[in-house]
């Protein structure tokens, strides 16, 4: 015989009570000749205080028995084990619950890393172009606009990639007028070249540079960013066109390891069916790299989205064939012009 | 004839106890941690149930401890409602807004922004008395809940105006707007037959409340002139670096003694039936719990923030009394309408439990 306490659920009065189990029920009795039987099916565990078993019924909503936590062994056969992490949970027990959660996290987390990668290919260039113009429009005050400096940079960018600056997915190249030492791959096929790259660099370097950065646009780096950054939101601007989407954000796309490595070898083959020297850019890569601990502000920005190591001058230095007859990438009139692209622009910021 | 269940003054036991321990919630601490992160956050509605389901099963009231009842399930469901319903209030303010202001001009887009903020107030308020409701309804005690037949629509209607009144005139309606809410929200709120009644008024937090608002501004200012390199008037060295700590000190522990002050006044105006409050948590002992928050955390790397809902819940209910008598026969079922929807906008914007 077990003492419990009873509350009805009609009011906050408690009722003393003798528990037992018979017949697959629980019995319930009074002093004065009351007494109850509950189904099993109807009782419920309930969380209960310390050193005490609170039960319920399923039936009436505030019905609560209490008896002391050692009732436990005889009214066990007529309850249910008690519920402990969840349902789902006590079922497999934790430790596999536990297992088969971070193996599922795992998988999720691992293909929300290479999802973009494989989205990218199939994002329609259209779209891309949809938000490169929204944002960029035609630069406005930043493009340097000096016509022959402009033929000389597209001339630039045929060099490297023959016949890239025509049809549909022509990349449009820009040179800006910003004292950062920077080169990006914009949405929609843009590249654009800040001065300093232009006039602290030679042509030879620049064109890797550029070849780098069309490796970028062509393997769809820049839209895959664009997916990892912002997520859905980003394939909806694409689709939308650039509304919500900021300018600033977009130049500071950063690109994987991976992609890095693969736009620089895009660059290496490219360099090498133009008849470039990739040691000029290899060189600058290790200037960059090196200067960023002297002088920080000059290549920070560069580096921010195209971190450099010396790893990747080594290999632009590894690709030089020494039986090889390079030709520069710009005549030296062609230099001088590019070179003075941004003479009529002021400077902004 | 009547069971009375009284606490008074005189009494050994505290009318309201706390009887957890962190030994026994450590447990439930780790693996809700654990099951959370493996579950992408999924878990965290349970770990909130089996949280709550602790801490209120160890809250003595009188004689007999607190049950919850609400289920991870209900929350989870209520979470993804409204973490569906704001995707699509951030969608119209990232696409909506943009749209209206290149359509119909910018002052259309300037109303659409202020409507939008409207809104936003509203739905705070909403959350806050639904959520409440929601607690009360889900917490038993001896077999009967509390609740609340109103939907809060009202409410949100009027938590527009208070806050709005709460930052015109740089927050001098603060304190006012903030006791008004108070009384408003629990006015509507009952357990068994009994409604709460709220008469807070803002005389006892003004006074702590405008010297935040002192604190803050002279502080900012001081803040200012000795961390700008072109005032010189202080010269370099020590004090540049000590006066701002000094005024940043001086803002939160202003801000400290605002929020004593608020709970304080907060208990001591709201009483149910025959039972009345008082929290006698000083701005010494909020201190204390805020420092310890800090270094447990600083020591624990941040884990700490785990056993936090813990150590809430122990510090309010450590320093919570109540005095009067309940009336246990009359203390009969609660009518109100169990609401099947529960935290969700509360519990996506993770506001406090009161």
């Amino acid at each position: 015989m077990i003492e419990g306490k009873l509350y009805d659920g009609m009011t906050a009065h408690p009722h003393d009570v003798r528990v037992s189990v018979a017949d697959g029920k629980l019995e319930l009795e009074q002093d004065g000749g009351w007494s109850d039987s509950v189904d099993a099916a109807l009782l419920k565990r309930r969380d209960a205080p310390a050193g005490k078993l609170r039960l319920g019924r399923s039936d009436l909503a505030g019905w609560r028995l209490l008896v002391p936590a050692e009732a436990e062994a005889e009214l066990a056969p007529l309850l249910g084990r008690p519920e402990r992490y969840g349902r789902w949970i006590d079922r497999i027990g934790l430790v596999p619950a536990l297992v088969a959660g971070g193996v599922i996290t795992a998988s999720v987390v691992g293909i929300g890393y290479l999802a973009p990668h494989w989205i990218a290919p199939h994002v329609p260039m259209s779209w891309e172009r949809n938000v490169g113009t929204a944002i960029v429009g035609d630069f406005g005050e930043l493009k340097c606009r000096d016509p022959k400096g402009q033929k000389a940079l597209e001339d630039l960018v045929e060099r490297v990639s023959p016949g890239a600056t025509k049809g549909p997915d022509a990349i449009k190249v820009a040179a800006l007028n910003v004292p950062i030492f920077n080169a990006a791959a914009l949405p929609g096929g843009y590249i654009v070249v800040f001065k300093p790259a232009i006039t602290e660099t030679d042509a030879d370097a620049l064109a890797g540079v550029i070849a780098h950065e069309i490796g970028h646009v062509r393997r769809r780096h820049v839209t895959e960013a664009l997916i990892r950054e912002f997520g859905i939101g980003a394939l909806i601007r694409l689709f939308a066109g650039g509304v919500g989407a900021n300018a600033e954000q977009i130049v500071a796309l950063s690109y994987t390891r991976d992609n890095e490595t693969q736009a620089d070898s895009d660059a290496i083959v490219a360099l090498k069916r133009a008849n470039i020297s990739p040691k000029p850019t290899g060189e600058l890569f290790e200037r960059l790299s090196k200067d960023s601990g002297e002088a920080p502000g000059f290549s920070a920005e560069f580096l921010q989205s195209h971190p450099l190591s010396g790893k990747r001058a080594h290999r632009f230095e590894a690709s030089v064939d020494p039986k090889a007859h390079y030709q520069p990438a710009l005549s030296q009139p062609e230099w001088d012009a590019l070179s003075e692209i941004c003479r009529k622009t002021p400077e902004q910021k | 004839m009547n069971e009375l269940a009284s606490v008074d003054a005189a009494e050994e036991l505290p009318s309201i106890q706390f009887t957890g321990t962190m030994r026994e919630y450590l447990p439930i601490a780790a693996t809700n941690l654990l099951l959370t992160i493996v579950t992408l956050f999924v878990y965290r509605s349970w770990a909130k149930a089996r949280e709550r389901q602790y801490l209120w099963s160890r809250t003595r009231f009188i004689d007999d401890e607190l049950e919850w009842t609400g289920t991870g399930k209900e929350m989870f469901v209520g979470f993804i409602v409204v973490a569906v319903l704001l995707g699509l209030v951030w969608l119209t303010f990232n696409f909506g807004l943009p749209a209206i202001a290149l359509r119909f001009g910018p002052l259309a887009g300037v109303g659409a922004l202020l409507t939008f903020y409207i809104v936003g107030m509203f739905l705070y308020g909403l959350a806050r008395f639904r959520g409440l409701r929601y607690r009360l309804s889900r917490t038993w005690w001896r077999g009967i809940r509390g609740g609340s037949n109103d939907p809060g629509w009202d409410y949100g209607r009027k938590a527009i105006g208070y806050y709005l009144a709460g930052f015109l005139l740089f927050g001098f309606l603060y304190p006012w707007a903030q006791a008004k809410l108070w009384n408003e929200r629990w006015n509507k709120m009952s357990f068994g037959p009994l409604e709460f009644e709220a008469h807070m008024t803002s005389d006892d937090t003004k006074g702590p409340f405008f010297a935040f608002l002192a604190a803050l501004i002279v502080g900012n200012v001081v803040i200012g002139l000795f961390t700008n390199p072109n005032v010189i008037v202080f010269g370099p060295g020590l004090p540049r670096l000590v006066v701002p700590i000094l005024a940043y000190v001086a803002i939160g522990a202003t801000y400290l003694n605002y929020i004593a002050a608020y709970y304080r006044a907060a208990a001591e105006w709201t009483r149910i039936g025959d039972i009345e409050f008082r929290l006698n948590a000083e701005f010494v002992d909020w201190l204390k719990f805020f420092l310890a928050t800090i270094g447990l955390a600083i020591i624990t790397l941040g884990l700490a923030f785990a056993v936090y809902e813990f150590r809430k819940w122990r510090f309010i209910t450590s320093h919570m009394e109540a005095y009067g008598t309940v009336d246990v026969d009359r203390l009969t079922q609660s009518q109100t309408h169990a609401p099947r929807e529960a935290e969700g906008f509360l519990d996506v914007l993770d506001v406090g439990a009161f």
